[in-house]
């Protein structure tokens, strides 16, 4: 394996955490992480190679930036709106960079104890929680060599903290911003702690406002206690190369409910997983993805049934334009003990050109004999007789191509139980297909 | 008045299962107002004049034209020529699961409108209910995935349907008569004889003379090897089914092998 000459120096990243006041335990894991990263290997993902891929440039600490408060700007993206639940305002978190979000919890929120802190000042107010959960459990901090930089660089980032008991009737939405064109690495990071019993909705979008050559690294660990309800929407738009891990670790009769629409446009790699940890825990994974142009998304989707009777379910749509790649590997695992447990999955391509390349690739490992499983995929093309039929109704090339895709993704998004969720994923491909597009018909 | 025109058509086919001539120099002139009938035995170029005309391009023109109100249609890919006023009601019509009936209806009506003016929910869902009705469709069918598990004789109505909710000025109906029963086939004749008058035209291609029982004609054309060989009024229908086609082409003089002849 070639060596890889570290991003910085140990005097250097000493600094950088002494003048953001991390707590010693972070700053010593942080100094680990750099020693250890240049030897790790990199996580490999089936049929995805991303190893030559630029996921380790840009400055760790611009000038200026640190402990800048974010206000709200009209040039974030426009919150996602409900109707869920009329009465409630909801909680709405933005960030962008490094800078320290902009919080505002809503009236139950508040009442309930809900936590949102920056992730500086979260280290220091609640150690406990770091102590217990960073890089521990979910994802584990010197996993390989992505996970090891990224604890090694982190630069900015958010503790979301839901009180045991807490239940949000409203979603929590979260914009997260990246510039993208400023040179600055984005490491960032999100620890999210749904506590014993509580629910709530999240609503996430992370985008990028100008591609530029800086690399994202970015990793969410969830950590859901038990008896915890999470629904979890993300909508990702992000332009610079970028590697996402989103990683859940659900205690006993925990649940999440997955819905990610991936509409980036860059590259990106993605380590999706959730482990199933403790009994009668459920996971239900649903994403859509558009890949355009001649970016590459491979997206690696990992459910792991650990406990008994716990239930994983995988079900991803993807749409391929122009030369673009998406790979889509959907890895179910049931390991030896998890009995009278369920693992299934389907994994869908649509490709609508010639030169775009697509993979579906439903990986069942099971070690256990008393379980239910199984996996559908498919790779195919847009028929030419649907494109001609519809337009010989006077549909447009383009407005045909459409229907059909969202026909092929509507499958997938009329299975996401939240509604404003829904309407924001249609609304994001739309736009992301037309872009596409336009992109493709000015190359001919 | 609108007029299409077909003129010395000539058409080949080269695919991976087929490499030939098929349509030898068609001439076709139909105007609004009028219902054209084409009939011919199997494997004379019926559905490949029709797709021809709408603009599959499975199908080579290599000479001839083909004529709306005066302007070739020949460079104008498929939905432009939909956009025109043509429609062709489809043997075999596409599957598409994920997009509803009524979804596409409303597409493809508004594909016809100024991107500001799309056709109000209200006037929409007040046609379909009158065409459904008139079709003896269920309300259900217009929220079905198009065409997606669809019987034959579902497939057909819902071609026609369409018909009613675009209102093209020129319809080509192809075989729109093949597998239903006597009942379907008033319904679908139905359909067609409410969009007669003066803006609508339309050429039915068939086998057989009994749809025309039920659709009056005002012209039948006859095509045998690639060519219409000889025209007249619905009474050159009825002569057919008395006599055949073999009986025609013999009393013509012409040299041509008929696909289902022993």
């Amino acid at each position: 394996m070639a060596r890889v000459k570290p991003f910085t120096t140990a005097a250097a990243l000493a600094t950088f955490s002494a003048d953001r006041h991390e707590t010693a335990p972070l700053a010593e894991l942080r100094q680990q992480a750099l020693a250890a990263y240049p030897q790790l290997p990199l996580p490999t993902f089936e049929k995805i190679r991303y190893q030559r891929w630029p996921l380790f440039n840009g400055d760790l600490a611009p000038e200026q930036a640190a402990n800048q408060t974010a206000t709200p700007t009209s040039e974030l993206a426009t919150p996602l709106t409900t109707t869920d639940a009329a009465d409630q305002e909801p909680a709405m978190i933005q960030q962008l960079d490094l800078q320290a979000p902009w919080v505002q919890l809503s009236a139950e929120a508040q009442a309930q104890g809900v936590v949102v802190l920056d992730f500086f000042q979260a280290q220091r107010e609640y150690p406990e929680l770091f102590a217990k959960y960073y890089g521990t459990l979910a994802a584990p901090a010197l996993a390989n060599r992505l996970a090891a930089f990224h604890t090694a660089a982190v630069n900015g980032g958010l503790l979301i903290y839901l009180p045991a008991g807490a239940k949000l009737t409203a979603p929590l939405t979260l914009e997260l911003t990246q510039s993208g064109d400023n040179g600055q690495l984005y490491a960032q990071h999100l620890l999210l702690v749904a506590g014993e019993n509580s629910e709530a909705t999240i609503l996430a979008t992370r985008q990028t406002t100008t591609a530029g050559s800086a690399s994202a690294n970015i990793v969410e660990e969830l950590i859901l206690e038990q008896g915890a309800q999470l629904r979890y929407t993300a909508i990702d738009g992000l332009k610079n190369t970028t590697y996402l891990a989103r990683r859940a670790y659900l205690f006993a009769d925990a649940r999440i409910d997955w819905a990610l629409g991936e509409m980036n446009d860059g590259d990106i790699v993605t380590d999706f997983n959730t482990d199933l940890v403790g009994k009668g825990s459920q996971a239900d994974f649903k994403a859509v993805a558009i890949s355009t142009g001649s970016q590459f998304q491979g997206i690696t989707t990992r459910l792991t049934n650990y406990g008994l009777h716990t239930v994983a379910n995988i079900l991803q749509h993807g749409v391929i334009l122009s030369d673009a790649t998406l790979t889509f590997n959907g890895v179910g695992h049931i390991v030896k003990g998890a009995r009278d447990s369920d693992s299934q999955q389907e994994n869908r391509v649509l490709m609508l050109s010639r030169t775009a390349r697509g993979d579906a690739n439903p990986i069942l490992l099971i070690d256990e004999n008393d379980v239910r499983a199984g996996h559908a995929a498919s790779v195919g093309r847009v028929n030419e007789s649907q494109m001609y039929y519809l337009m010989s109704r006077g549909l447009s090339k383009d407005l045909a191509e459409r229907l059909v895709i969202r026909g092929f993704l509507g499958s997938v998004l009329t299975e996401i139980p939240v509604a404003a969720a829904r309407a924001a994923l249609t609304a994001t491909i739309e736009r992301k297909l037309i872009d596409g597009q336009r992109h493709r018909d000015r190359a001919q | 008045m609108s007029v299409l025109e077909v003129r010395d058509l000539h058409v080949r086919v080269d695919d991976q299962n087929e490499h030939k001539e098929i349509l030898k120099g068609v001439d076709l002139t139909m105007k609004t107002g009028e219902i054209h009938a084409v009939m011919g035995p199997n494997g004379t170029g019926k559905s490949t004049l029709s797709e021809t005309i709408m603009g599959n391009p499975r199908y080579q023109v290599t000479n001839g034209d083909i004529l709306l109100d005066g302007v070739s249609l020949l460079d104008k890919p498929v939905d432009e020529r939909a956009r025109a006023g043509l429609f062709l009601a489809m043997q075999y019509p596409a599957e598409i699961v994920g997009v509803t009936n009524a979804e596409f209806m409303r597409a493809a009506i508004n594909a016809r409108r100024p991107d500001d003016d799309p056709i109000s929910v209200r006037q929409f869902i007040k046609e379909l209910d009158h065409n459904l009705a008139l079709l003896d469709m269920s309300e259900g069918m217009a929220e079905r995935y198009l065409n997606q598990g669809f019987s034959g004789g579902e497939k057909k109505r819902n071609e026609i349907l369409q018909l009613l909710m675009i209102k093209p000025t020129f319809a080509i109906l192809d075989e729109i008569d093949s597998g239903l029963d006597i009942d379907a086939m008033k319904v679908v004749a139905k359909g067609v004889n409410s969009m007669r008058g003066a803006t609508f035209g339309s050429l039915i291609i068939t086998h057989y003379q009994r749809l025309l029982d039920y659709i009056k004609p005002d012209v039948v054309h006859v095509m045998m090897g690639g060519r219409v060989v000889k025209s007249g009024d619905a009474d050159l229908a009825r002569k057919l089914e008395d006599e055949g086609y073999t009986g025609l082409r013999d009393e013509l003089g012409l040299d041509i092998q008929l696909t289902d002849e022993n």
